[in-house]
């Protein structure tokens, strides 16, 4: 029946859909690129969404923790064989997902009678500098793009991520230090979330910082920082979120 | 049934895509060899010094005094290699590959006996080099035991058929290593302070003064010369990371001790 091109195109739609539903409720993802490096946030209850991938490589991603992983897998082996076979300094986001990982995913997308990738991902590239940073974000369906203004996330449904990105990547200009980036990032996410994405004005500082601190109760909260200073080539460590909200630092947060 | 790929393992991950690690086979009409000496490692008070000479040698032509022969393989874990540069580098890269990609696919550490196993397996996958007398490599590595409370950096050393044994306190590799074996010995043993109870700076001392010792005897062994600014390479281990030891530190450290002598 998919060898007649209706049926297919139906059949795709269908498929499309099925991925969304599953998708919906998953917890939003989001990366960040600051001058001292680039923060990566997921919130959880259990499976890590944060991931490390190579020297300046990371990923947050949500969907099904089997695709994730599949995905993850993927990316560590092709940037450590690249690294190995020719230099760590070889190994490239824009090469890595617009050569490898979408052309899999893709394929996989279009066998119908196979499972779709359940994931949205966000992968980051630390760069010299902020203007040198890597964000792209991949899809279920394999298509990518290099994400501009600072910032890339994943979220569901499409208005929703447009909407908050850009809502962020201004907010973005005004934070001075990382433990404030920290906040923006976590009052992003419960704007993702909770839904307040939609209403016609964002809530304020307060109900946003209300909002976050609320929701995150019971869940882990997942930091990822590539740094850009660093003596050695691996970049990437992971935080907590307790220790970077101590961090010297907020007085000067012209939001609150 | 196909078998499914060990979890974590970077040199199975190469075999599946056929990258070849190590040259197997030699021809007789091999050039005359680079060789890279000398290497040993020391406990003292605060973890584990690792050093080496910057001299390789191939007969009796110095090839460079440019030589990094200690290197870190990750946080935890130093390598130093005495013999052919040219499988020993490779092993290194092997290493440093293999230990990042397990911890970064599987989410955890390697443990240390697997890093210490790790090697002895690349040894071993250079049997037949070593059988033929060419691609040498007899190397040191210290790691630290993070199974214990508190963590303890230990150092091990191999034959060049990948035995691998534990030393307690000291190991010494390279045309150089028996003059220095002879002298940890003597001041472990006779010593004050003994090696493992020194502190950072006596121990930075005391290694230059070993490389210098060991090229009284050894015209493959580059020394140490501040007036020339030749030092030596000299990384420490502490259960909290690899630290490099600078020019400039290593110049201090002996004109501190001469002062005190």
């Amino acid at each position: 029946m998919t060898e007649e091109p209706y049926r297919w195109l139906e059949a795709m739609g269908n498929r499309r859909e099925y991925v969304r539903e599953q998708l919906k409720g998953g917890s939003p993802v989001l990366a960040a690129s600051l001058p001292e490096g680039i923060l990566l946030l997921g919130v959880g209850t259990g499976n890590t969404k944060v991931f490390e991938i190579h020297d300046r490589l990371a990923l947050a991603a949500l969907g099904h923790p089997a695709d994730l992983e599949r995905i993850r897998q993927a990316a560590i082996d092709a940037a450590h064989l690249e690294a190995f076979t020719r230099a760590p300094e070889d190994v490239s986001l824009r090469r890595l997902v617009g050569f490898g990982l979408s052309a899999q995913i893709k394929l996989q997308y279009e066998q119908l009678f196979t499972a779709p990738v359940l994931g949205e991902f966000v992968f980051a590239e630390l760069g010299a500098g902020p203007e040198s940073d890597l964000l792209f974000r991949l899809h279920f369906d394999g298509t990518f793009s290099a994400e501009s203004g600072g910032c890339a996330l994943a979220a569901f449904p499409a208005e929703a991520e447009n909407r908050i990105r850009d809502w962020l990547g201004t907010e973005l200009r005004n934070v001075p230090t990382r433990a404030a980036a920290v906040r923006l990032l976590l009052e992003a996410w419960w704007l993702l979330s909770s839904g307040s994405w939609e209403s016609s004005e964002i809530p304020a500082f307060a109900e946003r910082e209300a909002g976050w601190r609320g929701a995150i109760a019971g869940k882990t909260v997942e930091l990822g920082w590539l740094r850009r200073r660093a003596g050695r080539a691996v970049r990437y460590e992971p935080l907590s979120l307790e220790t970077v909200l101590a961090e010297t630092g907020d007085p000067n947060d012209s939001r609150s | 049934m196909s078998v499914p790929p060990i979890a974590g393992d970077f040199v199975a991950l190469l075999g599946r895509h056929q990258v070849s690690l190590l040259p197997s086979a030699a021809s007789g009409a091999a050039p005359v060899e680079t060789q890279a000496t000398t290497v040993f490692a020391f406990r003292f008070a605060e973890g584990v010094l690792m050093a080496g000479d910057r001299r390789a040698t191939a007969g009796n032509v110095i090839v460079t005094d440019q030589v990094e022969k200690v290197m870190e393989l990750d946080d935890t874990s130093l390598l130093a290699i005495a013999g052919v540069p040219a499988t020993a580098f490779e092993m290194a890269r092997v290493l440093q590959t293999s230990f990042e990609y397990y911890r970064r696919s599987q989410l955890q550490v390697l443990s240390l006996p697997a890093r210490v196993r790790a090697l002895a397996r690349l040894l071993r996958d250079n049997l037949p080099m070593t059988l033929q007398g060419v691609g040498v490599v007899v190397p040191l590595f210290a790691g630290v035991d993070a199974s214990v409370q508190p963590a303890v950096p230990k150092i091990f050393f191999y034959d060049p058929l990948g035995a691998q044994f534990q030393a307690v306190n000291y190991a010494a590799s390279g045309s150089g290593s028996g003059t220095i074996r002879s002298i940890l010995a003597f001041q472990e043993r006779h010593g004050s302070p003994r090696p493992s109870a020194m502190t950072r700076t006596d121990a930075v001392a005391f290694a230059l003064r070993l490389l210098m010792t060991a090229a009284e005897f050894d015209s493959a062994t580059g020394g140490v010369n501040p007036e020339l600014h030749h030092f030596a390479t000299i990384k420490i281990l502490r259960p909290g990371g690899v630290e490099t030891v600078s020019d400039d530190e290593q110049r201090e450290a002996l004109r501190g001790t001469e002062g005190r002598r």
